[in-house]
């Protein structure tokens, strides 16, 4: 069989991960995704004991997590199982759900912050149009950040998801790496 | 400008795409007596009124619903926004 190597979304062998003053940024490339969509009149389904979040936000199980993407459509993540037939597996937990893997059109940058919400919120402010203060932990939203489509995920007060389609990968990094530069000197 | 999305709250309009009037949604059956005169109606003629408005809107970059916004056209306040799905769903007396 032809040898290949596997590369990640900004084409390193390994994922990216960088450090801006109390920021750090760093690529995910173990998380698994698959698309959960209801069918109509359909009951909502529990996959994996996880409770499905109400629109915009987010919750975590075991293992597993969700956050809402549109009218009884959510996307799941299980971390460290990218390499897994993830979507399959999902399928057998959620009988007569329309699943999509997805894990490959993705790329996931998370941000965390080691001084608390301020240098998020402060990311945030600069790249969004959402309003930070009502986008606290368990939230996750989809919305145009530097003309790309991204979902943005809060995992915590100082931690930040966003992602985008993998083949705009570079855009994107491009983007939080400067934005996260320039916020580097401002007091937070 | 603001949208008070339904589910989502007040969102950008930047993140939403205008189709036009919500009349849109009543499509004439394409089978019935006086079809021709039907669609030439639907899809020529609409009314532009200078005040309050209901229109379709896409939410794009967001969760993909289409909207019936009320918008007076004449100061561009937003009057209110509700899911198009459940305005056709209510208008068909539930059946999709």
């Amino acid at each position: 069989m032809t040898d290949l190597t596997p590369i990640t979304a900004l084409g390193a062998s390994a994922p990216a991960d960088q450090h801006f003053g109390p920021l750090r940024i760093s690529e995910n490339a173990d998380m698994a995704l698959a698309s959960l969509a209801l069918r109509r009149a359909a009951d909502m389904p529990a996959p994996m004991g996880l409770e499905l979040p109400a629109p915009g936000k987010w919750s975590q199980g075991q293992g597993v997590a969700a956050f809402w993407t549109g009218p009884d459509q959510w996307m799941i993540e299980a971390e460290t199982r990218a390499t897994e037939d993830f979507a399959a597996e999902l399928a057998s937990h959620a009988p007569g759900c329309s699943i999509t893997e997805q894990t490959d059109a993705w790329t996931v940058f998370e941000i965390t912050s080691d001084r608390g919400d301020a240098p998020i919120r402060a990311m945030m402010e600069k790249l969004v149009n959402i309003d930070t203060g009502s986008f606290g932990p368990g939230s996750a939203t989809r919305t145009g950040l530097h003309h790309l489509s991204v979902f943005l995920v809060r995992r915590a007060e100082d931690r930040l998801a966003v992602m985008t389609m993998r083949s705009m990968a570079r855009d994107l990094w491009h983007v939080l790496q400067e934005t996260a530069r320039r916020l580097k000197g401002e007091p937070a | 400008m603001l949208i008070p999305h339904p589910l989502l709250g007040l969102r950008d309009a930047q993140e939403f795409t205008y189709l036009g009037d919500a009349r849109l949604i009543d499509r004439p059956d394409g089978m019935a007596e006086g079809a021709e005169a039907a669609f030439a109606e639907y899809v020529y003629l609409r009314d532009n009124p200078a005040g309050v408005h209901r229109e379709l809107w896409f939410h794009e970059q967001g969760d993909r619903s289409w909207l019936i916004v009320t918008r007076d056209t004449v100061t561009h306040e937003i009057l209110g926004a509700e899911l198009a799905r459940n305005v056709a769903l209510a208008a068909n007396g539930g059946e999709a």
